[in-house]
């Protein structure tokens, strides 16, 4: 079973702050620790409250020195930059976030599609050298995208996949299908076989049986899984930088990237742009708060 | 495990299994390694443009650029799209950019994969060495004898932007081949305010390092000097070659391959020397990792005395909306001036900007409207204009025309420095050469290495690289 | 050409004849037919995408192809590796990678699994600290890098400005030796100490409670409380998620390409930043697969430590 966020709150098995509050110094120690709590979550949060802040503020501000917390001008010009283009076109920025949404999706639809018949196979079936197979599986994962990214170019050099979504597409499917057949074995182990077991009896086809009754209670672990899978391509930086190099085809973390580097650095832009970029993965991670440790251990760990 | 009377056991076949999908896999890329040789060795030298340009197609067309993403890439599509469209109205023009720190790879890994989405690639001018050696782009001597008035220019900007081997600093050697033609010149500029150190620019390297002590001194929080120092692209490998050349030192001798004893002999050593204990003091602190928009920046935020950037990118130094300098361009032009760079031993200046240069994989149509595109861009009248879009041309008539030296604060300075101008080597190995330049005197100029290491590094490193193409394996390291 | 699918339909996942549940020979084989129905489309993808290109490169990794210059590919046999494994440049390379994976995953084990245990001793807001703490694990690293860049720029970063504030002095963070590769730590200790702490609250959050019951009417101390009960138990998670790190930071890439650009000098390059400036500088494709296939075996060993020890807690 997965732990989940709102599970430690409700039914977190040890309560013992009790007992040593009952000790001298009990409150004393309470107190500090939710202190140390407070300054260590400041510490975390800040760097992304002040993205946000800068995301706001007027460019004369960005560079203020000593920095401007509170006092400044607030504008959405930033904002406005990262869709329209100064011509008032579509801007390239918004153009990659679009490819970025096409590449995702495209390839978290194709890793569900390859990867949820797999773990089914692999949880119901007797496989030869089954484990050999899924520790196979996740090895590949586990690869440097830097020294897979040599060879992947000179297979895509003669398939014509360089600087095609499709060929973007395909890679991260590659690197999300280990992790589909892992997140999803574990679901599907959860669902007992005997319900398809009870319905061949009736005269289903196994395949009839996983479709008609093991499918549907399937479906919000899938949901769970592709939103990792999701997240995943989204974030991804190696194989987008070093396999596509057009406007058309670029998707969004290496066109933020491509945002300093020129002549003037627009900090505020890349403050914009990434909080855009960002809270489409916030809003998903929030969605599947209650697969997070199988989401981040490749599905590999599930308590 | 909820069901395990279903698990099959660990068995041995299924690693047989493996094996043997292993060896089969093994020979299929060795085959498909193999035939791949054969493609490259059909391509071993650049292939040969028509010396007159072919009849040029009707149908609607889109010539496309590869450059990095700054505002001359889109003057550049603007005025091309304005101006060329007039006389060829099938064609569109399409500047594709790229950040600039993967400029390089971005343009060699699609040569690589031989096919390009780009018709013209406006290399560096240190990339020539590398494409022509691959066979990326067309080689246009004949074209060139054929249609571009070659007297119009001075020698050195033809052959910087197009000729291989590489030519002597200023001059060109007719008998060479060219493969590009000039696009955008560019050089350093030196930029100072005329309020705090005077209206006269600095004569001398020594006086303007002290103009930029004095400077640092009597204001307080503004730094005496802003210049590149990133280890990034070739932003510290161009200031050290700058100050080399102004000490009078070489990158190396041509003749016969020799960096090691060339970069490092006693002008190299003072040049390192100068850069590291003279001018890196008077900078900002944490500025080692600055290039062209963080200068601009520091200048803009009134944080330096003196800065050198490129002229093309010196532009948005006199918008209003990013400076603090002032609230119109003329306010702006009160403070800051712009200089050509002083000399000291030499008047040596660095060579900036990009030619044109026709990709071998793209389409014959393409290839033949890229043709008639440069001819058309070379036109005295057509550079005139592009001068007055903003751009910088390469023609004399058009460096000396008033609608370029009105057109900016620094053309000037550009039409000044062409004479004086010194470029890196454009050998194949160029990439590897400028990374261990940039990667050391950033080492230097950081403390991270002594400053007569960090040379006699680049020496032995960048001599080693010369060196190993007859050596088995570890190329590259 | 290249294609590799037609080659691999031979591949692993085959099918043994299940123990069915229902009898009759018609439903086994299509069980059989169906198991390598549903497996090998993504088996073919792997062997594709992943299992192909690394044999490709190991081929590649005996020769000194270069994807660029063109020309056949020679054989130069152990060539590559030998220049590699001698190399002072690599060795530098590796000595870096491993402080930062020492120094990064150390802190944020330290860091990770004291933040999960001070949550896991409150009863009120559990919910809402956690959730906010997982923030800087979901930015890309593009963001992360891009970002941290900017704060911590010396002259206009907004730490120097609050160090400035206290009185202390401006620090050099990305442009000096130390401070560089500390930067390095420090913020992949920010983006990934979330991490560590959501598996180790796993694991705290998962002790049983009459443990420590029984523990209290003992009357131990709160540290042998601690190291006798809590820290047995979440060993094995904290364990994993250790490991888990160490193979992600061992391949960093994209945070130094955008933090530090391996600089100053090459004192931040990493092993795969390196590989990088190998591969496409000067396209020494031979030198680089060696390289990578170099990196890709301490991943195959970390990767058994990882996969050993999941075996482990999955059969305890």
């Amino acid at each position: 079973m997965a732990v989940s966020v709102d599970e430690a709150v409700s039914t977190g098995p040890a309560r013992d702050h009790t007992p040593p509050a009952r000790r001298l110094g009990g409150r004393g120690r309470s107190v500090l620790e939710v202190a140390l709590l407070t300054v260590l979550a400041v510490v975390m949060l800040f760097p992304v409250l002040w993205m946000i802040e800068t995301s706001i503020k007027e460019n004369r501000d960005v560079y203020a020195i000593p920095a401007k917390f509170f006092d400044f001008k607030v504008t959405l010009d930033h904002y406005k930059d990262v869709f329209v283009a100064p011509d008032g076109g579509r801007s390239a920025l918004s153009v990659s976030f679009l490819n970025s949404v096409v590449v995702a999706g495209a390839s978290t639809v194709l890793a569900t599609v390859l990867g949820v018949p797999a773990a089914w196979a692999y949880s119901r079936f007797a496989v030869k050298a089954k484990k050999d197979q899924l520790f196979f599986i996740l090895s590949t994962r586990f690869m440097p995208p830097v020294v897979v990214v040599v060879p992947i170019f000179l297979m895509y050099r003669q398939v014509g996949l360089i600087d095609n979504k499709l060929g973007l597409i395909l890679i991260y499917t590659a690197f999300n299908v280990p992790f589909t057949i892992w997140m999803m074995k574990g679901f599907v182990d959860e669902v007992p076989a005997e319900y398809e077991d009870a319905a061949m009896l009736d005269g289903y086809t196994r395949l009839q049986a996983f479709r008609r009754f093991t499918l549907p209670l399937l479906v919000p672990g899938i949901a769970a899984t592709a939103v990792f899978a999701l997240i995943f391509s989204w974030n991804e930086f190696v194989f987008a930088t070093f396999l596509t190099s057009s406007d058309s085809v670029r998707t969004a973390p290496p066109a933020i990237a491509g945002l300093i580097g020129g002549t003037t650095t627009d900090w505020g832009l890349v403050a914009a742009a990434s909080v855009v970029f960002a809270l489409p993965v916030l809003v998903f991670a929030y969605l599947v708060r209650k697969h997070l440790i199988a989401g981040v251990t490749l599905g590999a760990v599930r308590r | 495990m909820r069901h395990p009377r279903r698990i099959g056991r660990v068995s041995a076949s299924g690693r047989k299994v493996r094996l043997a999908t292993a060896a089969m896999l093994l020979v299929a890329t060795t085959v498909t390694a193999c035939g791949d040789g054969k493609d490259d060795d059909a391509k071993a030298s650049a292939p040969k443009a028509p010396a007159t340009i072919p009849e040029l197609t009707k149908d609607p067309l889109t010539l496309s650029f590869i450059w990095f993403d700054w505002p001359p890439a889109k003057a550049l599509e603007a005025f091309a799209n304005a101006e060329y469209k007039k006389e060829r109205s099938n064609a569109t023009i399409k500047v594709n950019t790229v950040p600039n720190a993967n400029w390089h790879d971005a343009m060699f890994t699609q040569f690589a994969a031989r096919k390009t989405d780009f018709d013209i690639a406006i290399l560096d001018s240190q990339h020539i060495g590398e494409a022509v050696t691959n066979g990326n782009i067309l080689d246009l001597t004949d074209f060139v004898k054929n249609n571009i008035d070659v007297a119009a220019y001075n020698p050195y900007l033809l052959a910087a932007y197009g000729q291989f081997p590489q030519a002597e600093t200023g001059k060109r050697d007719e008998n060479a081949s060219l493969y590009g033609l000039p696009l955008l010149g560019d050089t350093w500029t030196m930029i100072y305010r005329k309020d705090l150190i005077g209206d006269k620019p600095p004569q001398t390297w020594d006086q303007m390092i002290s103009a930029a002590e004095k400077c640092q001194a009597d204001n307080p929080g503004v730094s005496g000097l802003a210049f590149h120092q990133a280890n990034g692209s070739d932003a510290a490998a161009v200031t050290y070659n700058t100050v080399n050349g102004v000490y009078g030192g070489n990158l190396w001798d041509s003749k016969t391959r020799k960096i090691d004893g060339v970069i490092n002999d006693a002008a190299g050593q003072e040049a390192m020397d100068v850069l590291v204990n003279k001018m890196k003091p008077l900078t900002a602190k944490g500025s080692g990792n600055w290039f062209i928009d963080e200068v601009n920046a520091a200048v803009a935020q009134g944080k330096a005395c003196i800065a050198f950037n490129w002229i093309a990118a010196s532009g948005g130094l006199l918008d209003p909306k990013q400076s603090t300098l002032g609230t119109t361009r003329e306010q702006i032009l009160d403070k800051l001036g712009f200089a050509t760079l002083p000399s000291q031993k030499t008047n040596l200046v660095p060579l900036g900007g990009m030619g044109m240069h026709v990709s071998a994989y793209s389409a014959t149509a393409n290839q033949t409207e890229a043709l008639n595109f440069m001819k058309w861009f070379e036109r005295a009248d057509i550079q005139k204009k592009w001068a007055a879009a903003g751009g910088v041309p390469s023609r004399t008539d058009a460096l000396e025309s008033p609608e370029f030296l009105n057109a900016g604060p620094f053309n000037q300075v550009y039409t000044d420095s062409v004479p004086r101008m010194r470029d890196m080597w454009n050998v194949p190995e160029y990439a590897r050469l400028v990374n261990i330049e940039n990667t050391n005197v950033n080492a230097a100029l950081n403390g991270a290495k002594k400053p007569k290491d960090a040379l006699d590094d680049i020496a032995k490193e960048q001599q080693g690289v010369l060196d190993s193409s007859g050596r088995k394996g570890g190329g590259g390291l | 050409m290249s294609d590799p699918v037609p080659l691999t339909t031979d591949h692993p996942g085959q099918v043994a004849s299940a123990t069915p549940p229902a009898p009759g020979r018609s439903r086994r084989l299509g069980d059989r037919g169906l198991a390598v129905a549903f497996i090998s489309p993504a088996m073919l993808l792997l062997l594709a995408m992943s299992v192909f290109p690394l044999l490709w490169a190991l081929y590649l990794s005996f020769t000194d192809y270069s994807a660029t210059r063109g020309g056949p590919a020679n054989f130069i046999g152990f060539g590559n590796y030998t220049a590699i494994l001698t190399s002072a440049q690599v060795h530098t390379r590796a000595l870096t990678t491993l402080i930062y994976v020492v120094g990064a995953v150390g802190l944020q084990t330290v860091l990770g699994f004291g933040i999960a245990y001070l949550i896991s001793r409150r009863t009120h807001g559990r919910g809402v600290l956690t959730t906010l703490f997982l923030v800087p694990m979901m930015l890309s690293p593009v963001v992360v890098g891009l970002f941290w860049r900017f704060m911590l720029d010396a002259q206009f970063g907004v730490v120097n400005s609050m160090l400035g504030s206290l009185g202390l002095g401006q620090v050099e963070w990305l442009t000096r030796q130390r401070t560089a590769l500390l930067s390095l730590i420090v913020v992949d200790t920010w983006q990934w100490t979330p991490f560590i702490m959501l598996i180790a609250l796993a694991g705290l959050t998962a002790v049983p409670k009459y443990l420590y019951e029984a523990a209290s009417i003992d009357r131990a101390s709160e540290w042998f409380r601690f190291r006798t009960i809590t820290l047995p138990l979440v060993w094995p998670l904290l364990l994993i998620a250790v490991l888990f790190r160490a193979i992600e930071a061992f391949r960093l890439f994209d945070l130094v390409y955008i933090l530090t650009n391996g600089g100053p000098g090459v004192s931040t390059e990493t092993l795969s930043f390196h590989i990088y400036k190998v591969a496409f500088l000067g396209f020494n494709t031979g030198t680089a697969s060696a390289y990578g296939i170099l990196m890709v075996l301490v991943v195959i060993v970390l990767t058994q430590l990882y996969l050993r020890y999941l075996n482990k807690l999955k059969e305890g």
